[in-house]
């Protein structure tokens, strides 16, 4: 990864008459680096993706790959794009083999030992007709058409949804073989643990606006832990969640899990004089534990 | 409107059964009044036979003549049409859709399904006729025009059970096999081929009764407008609808459900056939996907191998030692016919007493048109919409290639479909011609068939910039329908009148069979018309096309 620039976004806003699906979105995205795009339902993942790929044109801003505009260079910009968008869909009347071929025809070829290499990893069927395949094998064909080309630069719309947790794994070996390679990466997906593995940094969306963007080990860094108390008695919780360092608190049946980020000491004094604590553990959040903590945070307005 | 399965396919469908209705109604208040500004006594003059034939009733007036041309032709195929739309879209719609998996995940067996939606169809139907009943005396009305004594009502039922026979037929097709095209697309031919063998049999001795063998021929074949409800053609079509809805209940409860729409193509067969295997391979592989239009037109061969088949044999080469043996001298009596009568085939004035005109009459005056605008308005419609729908199109759009490059590139799989329509109507018509005997100039037969094809294409280019500019389908399909129809029916009319005549040069089809192709030969200037008119659409649907932001779904 080097700090060469390969996909920006300049406050890229796009509206649907009242709906805000975008605000004033900025991005850098740098060469061979994985981005992991994350956010809930309906944060604006897939508009940012489409309006990238001129699907759809920018109510305002700008969207550039490769230094090229989204929307007056597009056609450039796609020779050296591989794209899986979300919710996948392709033509059920042709076998894999046949929607490998239509698109190498549209590129000017494909080298085909690649596309077996990839057939093989994957285990993907290409005489299968699409309609005829499971989602998660009509997955592969969608994500070999993508890698097919070596592209300077992968979109990828939840690329690995419907594959099962073996193929996940060999999704993200290839992902970042290519990112080594040079390859940039933009992946949106709902699966965060993928992230954690494959992506350098993150950027996280909620309702159109981007509310963090830091690098995965950056992230991790903060320190947050995950702190889970078993006691016994009766007692109230939210005396925990004004205390320095508590992000999130959550109660279940004599037993209170939270994340922190604080002085320990203080946590546990208040535990220990409040509490018949019966059990204590701490743990590294996880990226999943620290995007729920941000987006709670977002919800109480912290 | 979403309590159940019968209010939740009302709630979809209405608003194409209301714009029909509207728009039938506004082309009656039309018809009727250029029909009351003419002298209609010519018609007294005519041998009975030949009124009955024709459908125009003893005692023709202005008013039973444009209900009659309206409701007998427009109508009853407008009505018909939408419910076989519905009728095919019941369980294969969903099927083809995906969404028949989540319907039937409720606590609703397949027959529930069924019998909602047969229900939501018989309802919108009856609303339909009812609506156009309903039409009748309020546009005599505001024309001060009599209707007294014309049984409207009677004709109107006689149009909705004729609808639904046509639906159900559509639904038992499509319940059994769960393919919406075929259950369409066969029930349209069976119709058209309807309406045209009851024009030609009844005219040809000894052969009268074939005619019968079509359900068209219950429709309308009593004059039920003049002579009341026949209860004995009522009954064998409602009889026969009530037999098809029992079979599609039967097919539907039978079958498995198809979870993807993965059509099965001639090729496809010929491709799992090991003795066919390895030449045809190529041929429905890599050829097929080499070129974005080939890959559009491999999708429809089914539907243009038909069609082309009904214009070749059926429309072109039947035609001609039908012709011969078709009795003379009923014949020579269309010498006499006012042009006004030509406006129920839209030929704009002719006559049968020449193999020319009945080619005109029968083949070209409305079949043609028809098999270029359905082939070409499939493809324009599926072409961008289709593929927008299915959500294939951002997939598409991610290899290097301009927007622009779609959009003309499926226009030409467009032209290759009309080309192959027109040229097989060519075909036919030349060997009917030469197997009848009737000396028909082959150059004058190309004159025809290429203005046919143009006409048509000026259609199927209208599908494909409403395809462009919305992205839906249905709004493709039925803008294009709307619009051939009433542009149709303009030209036919509007000429009648002086006052009118100058509406009639905005309707393509004035650049067709007005100068009569098959006697006069090639206009050239009508083809650069009609060509010029499909160019400027083309072009349209690039720029429109370019423009929006694709629908993520359809």
């Amino acid at each position: 990864m080097n700090d060469q620039i390969t996909i920006r976004t300049e406050k890229l806003t796009k509206h649907y008459g009242d709906v805000k699906a975008l605000v004033d979105l900025d991005l850098d995205v740098r060469e061979g680096e994985v981005f992991g795009y994350l956010g809930p339902n309906g944060a604006g993942k897939t508009t940012t993706i489409r309006t990238m790929m001129d699907e759809i044109r920018p109510t305002s801003g700008t969207s550039t790959i490769l230094g090229m505009d989204s929307h007056e260079m597009s056609v450039e910009i796609r020779n050296h794009i591989g794209y899986v968008p979300g919710d996948l869909a392709m033509y059920p009347n042709l076998t894999g083999r046949d929607t490998v071929t239509y698109f190498s025809n549209l590129r000017g070829g494909v080298d085909w030992d690649y596309v077996q290499e990839l057939a093989d990893r994957l285990e993907a069927d290409l005489d299968k007709k699409i309609g005829d395949l499971s989602s998660g094998n009509r997955q592969k064909v969608g994500l070999i058409q993508a890698f097919m080309n070596k592209p300077l630069v992968l979109i990828m719309d939840e690329p690995s949804s419907g594959l099962d947790p073996l193929m996940q794994r060999e999704f993200q070996k290839l992902v970042r073989e290519v990112a080594a390679n040079g390859t940039t990466v933009f992946l949106s997906s709902h699966t965060l643990s993928e992230v954690q593995r494959v992506a350098d940094r993150v950027g996280i969306i909620r309702r159109g606006k981007l509310i963090a963007l830091e690098a995965v080990a950056d992230l991790r860094s903060k320190g947050i832990r995950k702190v889970n108390i078993f006691y016994d008695g009766d007692m109230d919780a939210d005396v925990l969640r004004p205390l320095p360092g508590v992000l999130d608190v959550r109660v279940d049946d004599h037993n209170v899990v939270l994340s922190f980020d604080g002085r320990m000491e203080t946590l546990l004094k208040v535990v220990t004089e409040r509490f018949h604590v019966l059990d204590i553990s701490t743990e590294e959040a996880n990226l999943e534990e620290i995007f729920l903590t941000y987006y709670r945070e977002e919800e109480v307005g912290v | 409107m979403l309590a159940s399965v019968f209010t939740k396919t009302t709630r979809d469908r209405w608003k194409g059964m209301l714009i029909a209705v509207v728009t039938l109604a506004l082309l009656l208040l039309m018809a009727m009044a250029v029909y009351r500004d003419i002298d209609l006594s010519i018609y007294l003059e005519l041998p009975e036979v030949f009124l009955e034939i024709m459908g125009i009733p003893d005692g023709a007036d202005a008013a039973s003549l444009a209900i009659g041309v309206l409701y007998g032709f427009y109508g009853a195929l407008t009505l018909a049409a939408l419910a076989v739309s519905m009728g095919s879209a019941s369980v294969a719609g969903e099927e083809r859709d995906g969404t028949i998996g989540l319907l039937l995940g409720n606590p609703r067996s397949r027959t529930h399904v069924l019998v909602a939606k047969a229900g939501s169809m018989l309802l919108l139907v009856g609303l339909g006729a009812l609506a156009l009943w309903g039409a009748a005396p309020l546009v005599a009305g505001i024309l001060d025009v009599s209707i007294t004594g014309m049984q409207v009502g009677a004709y109107v039922l006689h149009m909705f059970v004729n609808a639904i026979f046509y639906g159900f037929l559509a639904m038992a097709i499509g319940a059994w096999t769960g393919r919406r095209g075929l259950a369409s697309g066969f029930t349209a031919g069976l119709m058209a081929l309807g309406f045209v063998a009851v024009g030609v049999f009844p005219v040809i001795e000894g052969w009268e009764n074939v005619a019968k063998a079509f359900p068209w021929n219950y429709f309308d074949n009593g004059q039920p407008i003049v002579n009341g409800i026949q209860w004995g053609d009522l009954g064998i079509l409602a009889g026969s609808a009530a037999v098809l809805a029992v079979v599609a209940l039967v097919g539907v409860n039978r079958r498995d459900l198809r979870g993807q729409n993965v059509g099965v193509t001639l090729l496809d067969r010929l491709r799992e056939n090991p003795l066919t295997q390895k030449a045809v391979d190529r041929l429905a592989g890599a050829t097929r996907v080499s070129r974005i239009w080939i890959k559009t037109a491999s999708e429809h061969q089914g539907l243009l191998i038909i069609t082309a088949y009904l214009m070749f044999f059926v429309m072109g080469l039947l035609m001609g030692p039908l012709y011969g043996l078709m009795d003379q001298t009923l014949l020579s009596y269309t010498d006499q016919f006012p042009e006004e009568l030509w406006a129920f085939v839209g030929a704009g004035g002719g006559s049968m007493s020449t193999a020319e005109g009945f080619y005109e009459a029968e083949t070209y005056g409305l079949m043609v048109p028809i098999s270029v605008i359905v082939v070409t308005a499939v493809i324009g419609s599926r072409a961008l919409a289709g593929e927008e729908q299915n959500r294939t199109m951002g997939l598409l759009l991610a290899n290097p290639i301009k927007r622009s490059r779609v959009v003309l590139e499926k226009f030409l799989a467009m032209v290759v479909y009309a080309l192959a329509v027109g040229f097989a109507t060519f075909a036919g018509v030349w060997l009917g011609s030469l197997a009848g005997g009737l000396g028909i100039d082959p150059l004058n037969i190309a004159a025809a068939s290429v203005l046919g094809t143009l006409v048509g294409l000026v259609f199927g280019s209208l599908s494909l910039a409403l395809s462009a500019a919305t992205g839906r389908v249905r709004v493709a399909v039925f803008g294009t329908v709307g619009a051939a129809l009433a542009f149709h029916l303009v030209n036919s009319f509007a000429s009648l009148n002086d006052n009118l005549a100058a509406w009639a040069k905005v309707s393509p089809f004035a650049y067709y069979l007005n100068t009569h192709p098959l006697k006069t030969g090639m206009d050239w200037g009508n083809a650069a018309v009609l060509a010029g008119l499909s160019a400027v659409l083309v072009g349209s649907a690039v720029v429109l096309f370019q423009r929006r932001d694709l629908r993520q779904t359809g």
